[in-house]
């Protein structure tokens, strides 16, 4: 008769989380509702939560008032360059330090280390000095480089690679790999999961990344989503259905992205809170 | 290279491993150490980037230390930290212990209230601004349907710190959740199997099993969240711009004022310098107590 028998416990418990899941997932359908109103039902007092009269022009209107087409190819380019660049680096340094043995290897380990401590604030206004003299402001070099190295990322990978079996080097060091060739062809395959739980994150944080994008770029055509979207901190734009698509066209496709590759982001973050 | 060791096989693999190790060696050193040690130097001048430098000796960190704009930013952006880290780590870890259990729709749950950790802070500032807004905003609306005066939730000195913690804890929740989650299930199914044989109940489980076995995990989500909570910018620079009367100007929102809007370049680093000091303690400090509390297997 289990079926029959009312777990009293789980439905209060699915209760308060129904409650609690409204609550969080409110702003998001307010922001798409709002997206969706004219501009004459957004100021109305007597508000609904649907749109009454679906209007989808603000969708459009966004891409005309700013280059929003050109702040998704930027934030494309710097993601994907940055997400590469950042796996990539601290996959072979994160190898070099988990596999390869050579002298003040601890010593170096323990700079790189030293620098997760580091508030990226501290080092803002040099890095932009330095941008500025090599003249790469308002470059794309500029937004992409700085970001490729990772202390985190190359911690997060060594510990990955420790945990392959030294006895695969032996044998490929046998088969006469150099530390190179065991890199490329035995450890980065085996180390999958975890380039891949890395990269899920640096996608999101680069996506997001706003401070040193807005210090970093003058021009509007150099600007990336999360500082495109800031220039609607105008008081005298008031039009918040207008803002409302443009923050849907910000948020929703990393959010596409995250619900089909949930389970990855999840491993990624998991790992990282327990690999420290 | 005479450091190099003698067989050629380990000296093949040493040349290796400062290859492989290089690019990110090289980056570290130009874009942290040399960019530390230029702050460092910078703190004790004032610059205006067009002209040179001059000296300023400690002139930077006795005007920020005096300067009551600064010190009131030093409070909000404790404050913030004080309200927002306990409240955030306290739902996210009821939140797992709801969803580690084996209840339907679970993953669906999971996904809901991971959701906010995911959005861009800049983007959903702005959903929050017009939730907050004051007349049309829709908290607004239903405090006036139900009868109850409007609040000015990001124009009344004494609130717009509040709002912007309520909606700081509901962005960092997820992350948190997920860290939880993923601790929780690491800790040994044994140690429940031998407490139900000793006949214990499911509170005595909690407080005797899973909180002591999830202290680890609470260490890592303390000093995570303390650390980013010192760092709020985005949030300020949409909602509040600082205001009112400075109620929410934080350290960060400070920094980037100085440097990059009045150009004081020495004075914004000697902010950068005190903020890492009060980042460094408190990681300290909390790593410091872990003796006390937080259990190893």
């Amino acid at each position: 008769m289990g079926l029959l028998r009312v777990n009293w416990r789980h439905i209060i418990l699915h209760i308060l989380l129904i409650m609690g899941g409204i609550i969080t997932a409110f702003p998001f359908l307010w922001m798409i509702a709002t997206s969706l109103k004219g501009p004459d039902e957004v100021f109305s007092l007597s508000f609904s939560i649907l749109p009454r009269a679906w209007n989808f022009n603000n969708y459009p209107q966004v891409f005309e008032i700013l280059p929003f087409g050109r702040f998704y190819l930027n934030t494309i380019i710097v993601t994907v360059a940055r997400t590469i660049g950042q796996v990539l680096i601290c996959a072979m340094a994160g190898y070099a330090f988990a596999k390869l043995r050579f002298p003040g290897k601890n010593f170096l380990f323990v700079a790189v280390l030293a620098i997760m401590m580091l508030p990226s604030q501290i080092t803002l206004i040099p890095n932009y000095i330095l941008l500025k003299y090599i003249h790469w402001i308002d470059t794309y070099q500029g937004l992409i480089i700085p970001s490729l190295f990772s202390a985190f990322g190359t911690f997060l990978l060594r510990q990955f690679f420790m945990t392959l079996p030294s006895e695969i080097d032996d044998a490929a060091k046998l088969d006469g790999c150099n530390p190179l060739q065991t890199f490329i062809h035995i450890a980065l395959p085996l180390a999958r999961p975890g380039l891949v739980a890395f990269a899920v994150l640096v996608v999101l944080w680069s996506w997001n990344d706003f401070l040193w994008p807005l210090i970093i770029t003058n021009s509007t055509n150099m600007q990336m989503l999360s500082v495109g979207i800031s220039y609607f901190q105008n008081p005298h734009v008031t039009n918040y259905a207008l803002i409302m698509a443009a923050a849907s066209l910000t948020i929703l496709p990393i959010m596409i992205i995250f619900i089909i590759s949930q389970r990855l982001i999840i491993e990624g973050i998991t790992m990282t809170g327990l690999k420290m | 290279m005479p450091f190099l060791p003698k067989s050629k096989m380990a000296r093949q693999e040493a040349l290796w491993g400062y290859a492989l190790a290089s690019p990110l060696l090289i980056g570290c050193a130009v874009f942290f150490y040399l960019g530390m040690v230029a702050s460092f130097i910078l703190g004790f001048t004032q610059w205006d980037v067009l002209t040179p430098p001059t000296w300023y000796g400690l002139g930077n960190y006795f005007y920020l230390f005096k300067d009551h704009v600064f010190r009131m930013a030093l409070w909000n952006t404790t404050r913030y930290a004080l309200l927002q880290v306990p409240l955030s780590l306290t739902i996210a870890l009821a939140l797992a212990l709801a969803l580690n259990q084996n209840i339907r729709f679970r993953n669906l749950y999971r996904l809901i209230y991971f959701l906010p950790a995911l959005t861009m802070p800049v983007a959903i500032s702005f959903v929050w601004k017009w939730i907050y807004a004051p007349g049309y905003g829709i908290l607004n609306q239903l405090l006036s349907s139900l009868g109850l005066p409007n609040v000015r939730w990001l124009d009344d000195p004494h609130v717009a710190m509040y709002s912007i913690i309520i909606m700081g804890v509901w962005m960092s929740i997820g992350y948190a959740m997920i860290i939880f989650i993923a601790g929780l299930q690491n800790i040994p199914r044994i140690y429940y199997e031998a407490a139900i044989v000793d006949g214990a109940n499911d509170w005595q489980k909690l407080s005797h099993i899973t909180v002591p076995l999830l202290t680890p995990t609470i260490l890592f989500n303390l000093i995570t969240s303390v650390i980013s909570s010192f760092q709020m910018f985005d949030f300020i620079y949409v909602m509040t711009s600082g205001g009112p009367s400075n109620s929410t100007r934080t350290v960060v929102y400070s920094l980037w004022e100085e440097g990059f809007r009045f150009f004081r370049m020495g004075r914004a680093t000697a902010m950068g310098w005190i903020l890492f000091m009060i980042i460094l303690f408190l990681t300290i400090f909390q790593l410091r107590t872990q003796k006390r509390w937080v259990y190893y297997e």
